[in-house]
């Protein structure tokens, strides 16, 4: 249901006073509902409930317009999550048959339902809202602040939580020149991942000779495992308008481009809503706000291209052709989209720049680091007990991020590793835990932040495999334009191949690493250059493993087939018979009442034992 | 698949719209093939060819984004999508797995059809549904935490053409 | 005008140009493989790879297509050059091993064989430079053909691998391959031009007089369609070879002076 009353807004004035018009319209005591859509919580369903919840609603008097969709609120393994109004009553995991004892118990009743609440792991207190939750507590929700609370589809709700604001301010009271400042005093720094001092970029494009000038915002999220800009883009889509049309204000930029990947639809959807919305609301378009300043957005969705994530290569997407990067030696923001002056900026960054606008470069350069500032959204993911969003200041340490807010690695296994910054980055072991995370320090440890994706790895994961799967799927992303990284990544594919397959050699970790510099200097793009970060930070944390695998054929983490055995465990063996019969080389002896054992000669480590006992008797060793 | 089988005329009036849809702008040429595709089903060789003139842009270009973009197919698809996430986190929990299964039992290769025309299989790096992890996509429906017994169940049960003749007519 | 120093050399050059000029004007040499005057940069082979000294820090460059924008110091005998150009090298060379070009510029650099096996499978020795693709756009303007796929799949191919519609066979993609991939075959019995591996056959013109080849008949015909004329006229251009031409046109004003 899109809620927006349509009506054009002239003036600074007139914004502020429909958002007082809004305010009061809420009561902090209604009843309501808010269902979360975002893809996460979807996955699971949480369509069919908001839909449940309206009928029930309907049904029992209460107005539909107190049932709200939701974007995301980053805790999507907690999916799906449904909050209650008033006391912000915060349900997870609810499933269908649960929305009637919800209507009636809490809506209605005002009474909690314990079995649908958080239930902290270790300590066993239930969580009756946001706020006690530990994973949310810890947080400092800036950029995610809206996320979860307003209704992605309508307009009245980002004006009512001061949406437009910024941009009003910025038209009405400062110059462009003023908004660049501020900006640049911020501190406020690229969130894609090359962490490029956003003021700066802008001053640059401002300065560049030629128009029209083009204002872009990459929205191609690409790096597996992250996906706060799907987050941003769904549940907030506003946000990245506001943050774009100022941007566009302070550069001289008349036309934007929002790019957003092929596989987020729901973002592409609420964003095409929101567009239309502020378009009818004045808020983009020809004037905004009766200033004179001009600029409209259009989005372009991507065709499935990682390497699109890579400025030069969106907008040669942007321009029709294939996204194939092409050099930087004269940069985008002099000559970019149609060899127009062109900034583009993450997605991420842009949500950043009303509440930098809003609330001041002083107030966003107090939160983080010195060379860092503001706060960051990581998407904490993997082996950890609380995987989602976690928005939080730079400079906090991994340690916190992973322990305190993640809840520590799932179902007591040991920590191995957490992988940062894509397949850019790199993994980074557990003596580094209590490593700051900001742009700089993680690369000093042969990782970087990148986008904010942070996978956990546990002790049964083998870190050469990983290796190994990062360079594939580089390899099937890259554009295959220049020598290096296509003959490169395919060199140094086939020795990790053959690493894994137990057909490693001596000298092989030193061919990866002559090819890893190779890379690095003469690949055209970041892709190629960065390709053999997962390569070399393994070998320099993990080197024993990569020994392991080359020199006895053996893989520590038992996951790489072959090189590893199989045993079965005497008492948890209930002598079924069940890996006896699916063995296909007849390699299990054993009968009724006797505990079964593998002919560790015969074996042809295929695995399927394990995979069929209901016991858990087969072990890795 | 009745899709597959248009008049001529219609050919030429679906290219039209489509290239009036976005002004003629050469810029959006990946919109215009995500439509044509989204109304063909797949990219047919003809109606390329007639966007190329459309646009006066060399149809090596249009070839060259068709077979750039994983997204573009240049064959008919199946009569169901199934899209598998291979991100990271999901590849960590088993999509590996889930992936080898479908290409040896239902004899299909990343970005192929099966020989059935039952469903067309790809595999996608990341969808960002990373706690979910490991997700399946089956006509636009995710699917999440799905072992390999669920996904082979799940494709098993696709319903074929002749199912769904038989369910028009009952 | 900007100065560049160039290992131990120094010039002028004009604004904008690239170091590869920059070198060429120094007189150093620096190999290249998918440059061509006649078409822009492509920057694809990177074996001309050069280091750039910024005092602070040092930056490898592609020297043909790099700008140059005020005064700068380039190395390209620098360690750091050298093994980076022998290190593309040897990736070339294991793509396309037995390439005649390939290794003769190969030991014009110094880099003898190659460490690493052939993991990519290469059409003809292509080493996708995109010179053939480039000069069919930008010089010829049909843009018949086309680098298509991604990553190891990238291949010089046709639409759907059909023999070209608006390939000429006019054979400036096989005149500008560096590696000898593309090649002009005559099929003497049929009269006919074929250009491998792109499956284009045309129908070749031959001398009205004597009979030599010329050219295939769409590129005479795309010439006439281009200066505008119809056959006629320009027969006596298009229709004779080069030879035939000179004698015709003497032929003619002999017997403007009563000569012949």
């Amino acid at each position: 249901m899109i809620v927006a009353s349509g009506k054009r807004i002239g003036s600074p004035s007139d914004l502020a006073g429909e958002r007082d018009r809004l305010c009061k319209l809420r009561g902090s005591g209604d009843k309501g509902v808010l269902v979360c859509v975002g893809t996460g919580c979807a996955a699971r369903g949480s369509r069919r409930i908001h839909e449940l919840f309206v009928e029930a609603a309907r049904e029992t008097g209460l107005a539909v317009e107190a049932v709200k969709c939701v974007g995301c609120h980053g805790f999507c393994e907690r999916g799906p999550i449904v909050v209650v109004q008033p006391g912000e009553i915060l349900y997870q995991r609810v499933e269908e048959p649960d929305v009637p004892e919800i209507v009636r118990e809490t809506l209605l009743g005002g009474r909690v339902l314990e079995r649908l609440l958080y239930e902290d792991s270790a300590t066993g207190r239930k969580a009756q809202t946001a706020e006690q939750i530990p994973f949310y507590r810890a947080q400092q929700r800036i950029v995610l602040a809206s996320n979860g609370v307003i209704d992605p589809k309508s307009i009245d709700e980002y004006i009512a939580a001061d949406g437009y604001a910024a941009l009003a301010k910025a038209l009405s009271a400062m110059t462009p020149q003023q908004v660049l400042e501020e900006v640049e005093a911020s501190g406020l720094r690229g969130r894609g991942g090359g962490g490029f001092p956003t003021g700066r970029k802008w001053r640059s494009c401002r300065k560049a000779p030629g128009s029209p000038k083009y204002v872009i915002c990459n929205g191609d999220e690409g790096d597996p495992g992250a996906f706060m800009d799907r987050s941003i883009m769904e549940a907030n889509p506003h946000s990245i308008l506001e943050g774009m049309a100022i941007g566009a204000y302070a550069i001289g930029a008349s036309r934007g481009y929002i790019y957003v990947r092929n596989e987020y639809p729901l973002a592409v959807e609420h964003l095409g809503w929101a567009i239309e919305q502020a378009r009818q609301a004045g808020l983009l378009g020809e004037s905004i706000l009766g200033s004179g300043f001009g600029f409209d957005i259009r989005i372009n969705r991507g065709g499935g291209a990682f390497v699109c994530g890579e400025s030069t290569a969106l907008m040669a997407s942007l321009e029709g052709r294939p996204g194939e990067p092409r050099a930087k030696y004269v940069h985008t923001v002099e000559s970019g989209l149609w060899e127009k002056p062109t900034n583009l900026n993450n997605a991420e960054t842009w949500a950043n720049v009303p509440p930098i606008i809003a609330r001041g470069a002083d107030w966003f350069a107090a939160i983080g680091t010195e060379g860092s500032k503001g706060t960051k959204v990581f998407s904490l993911v993997g082996e950890v007990v609380n995987t989602g969003l976690v928005e939080v200041p730079m400079g906090i340490t991994l340690r916190r991020i992973i322990e305190e807010i993640g809840g520590g690695v799932k179902n007591d296994k040991a920590f191995k590793a957490v992988q940062t910054g894509g397949p850019s980055g790199g993994c980074i072991p557990a003596k580094h835990l209590d490593a700051r995370v900001d742009f700089d320090e993680l690369t000093k440890l042969g990782s970087m932040m990148g986008s904010g994706g942070m996978i956990v790895m546990n002790e049964d994961t083998c870190m050469v495999n990983v290796a190994r799967y990062f360079l594939n799927f580089l390899r099937e992303e890259s554009c295959g334009k220049c020598t290096p990284c296509r003959e490169g990544l395919a060199q140094m594919l086939e020795i990790l191949d053959r690493i894994t397959h137990g057909d490693g050699r001596v000298g092989d970790v030193e061919k990866l690493e002559a090819l890893a510099d190779l890379l690095a200097g003469t690949a055209l793009c970041a892709l190629g250059k960065t390709a053999a970060n997962p390569v070399l930070s393994t070998i320099r944390y993990f080197r024993e493993e990569y020994d392991a695998h080359i020199n006895q054929r053996r893989c520590p983490a038992k996951e790489c087939r072959g090189l590893f055995r199989y045993q079965i465990d005497e008492e948890a063996c209930k002598a079924c018979g069940i890996c006896r019969k699916a063995c296909p080389v007849d390699a299990i002896a054993g009968e009724k009442k006797v505990p079964h054992v593998i002919d560790q000669d015969a074996c042809t480590l295929c695995g399927t034992c394990f995979d069929k006992c209901p016991f858990n008797a087969v072990l890795k060793i | 698949m009745g899709r597959n089988m248009v008049e001529t005329t219609e050919e030429d009036r679906l290219i039209e719209r489509i290239v009036a849809r976005y002004d003629g702008e050469v810029g959006m040429l990946i919109s215009m093939m995500q439509d044509l595709q989204a109304e063909c089903g797949y990219l047919p060789a003809d109606q390329l060819r007639r966007l190329a003139k459309a646009l006066d842009v060399p149809l090596t270009r249009l070839y060259s984004v068709a077979m750039f973009y994983a997204s573009f197919s240049l064959a008919p698809k199946g009569l169901h999508e199934v899209t598998l996430c291979v991100g990271t986190v999901c590849h960590l929990k088993g999509a590996g797995k889930i992936s080898e299964m479908i290409r040896e039992e239902f004899d299909v290769e990343p970005g192929g059809t099966t020989p059935d025309g039952l469903f067309s299989f790809q595999p996608v790096n990341c969808v960002g549904a990373c706690a979910m992890a490991p997700v399946i996509i089956v006509d636009g429906t995710y699917h999440d935490g799905v072992t390999v017994e669920q996904a082979r169940e799940m494709l098993i049960g696709l319903p074929s053409e002749a199912d769904a003749e038989s369910e028009a007519q009952t | 005008m900007p100065t560049v120093d160039i290992d131990d050399k120094r010039v002028e050059v004009e604004e904008g140009a690239t170091l590869l000029e920059a070198a060429k004007k120094a007189g150093v040499w620096i190999p290249t493989l998918c440059h061509h005057p006649a078409v822009s940069s492509q920057a694809t082979c990177r074996i001309c790879m050069v280091e750039l000294d910024r005092g602070e820090w040092t930056q490898l460059v592609t020297a043909c297509n790099y700008p140059v924008r005020r005064d700068l110091v380039v190395r390209v005998s620098s360690p750091a050059a050298v093994k980076a150009r022998r290190g593309v090298m040897e990736l070339l060379l294991a793509r396309a091993p037995g390439n005649e070009v390939l290794t003769a510029l190969a030991r014009r650099m110094g880099v003898e064989g190659t460490p690493w096996p052939t993991v990519s499978n290469a059409q003809r020795d292509c080493i996708l430079c995109g010179l053939c693709t480039a000069v069919c756009e930008e010089v010829i303007g049909k843009s018949a053909i086309s680098l298509s796929g991604r990553g190891a799949a990238r291949a010089l191919s046709t639409p759907f691998r059909l023999p070209s519609e608006d390939c000429i066979a006019c054979g400036a993609c096989a005149a500008v391959c560096p590696v000898g991939t593309i090649q002009i075959r005559i099929h003497r019995q049929e009269g006919e031009i074929e250009i491998s591996p792109l499956k284009t056959r045309a129908k070749l013109r031959t001398c009205e007089r004597c009979g030599q080849d010329i050219a295939s008949v769409p590129v005479t015909a795309e010439a006439i369609d281009r200066f505008g004329g119809d056959w006629e006229k320009l027969r006596r251009i298009a229709g004779m070879c080069p030879e035939c031409r000179r004698k015709t046109t003497a032929g003619v004003l002999g017997r403007a002076v009563g000569k012949t």
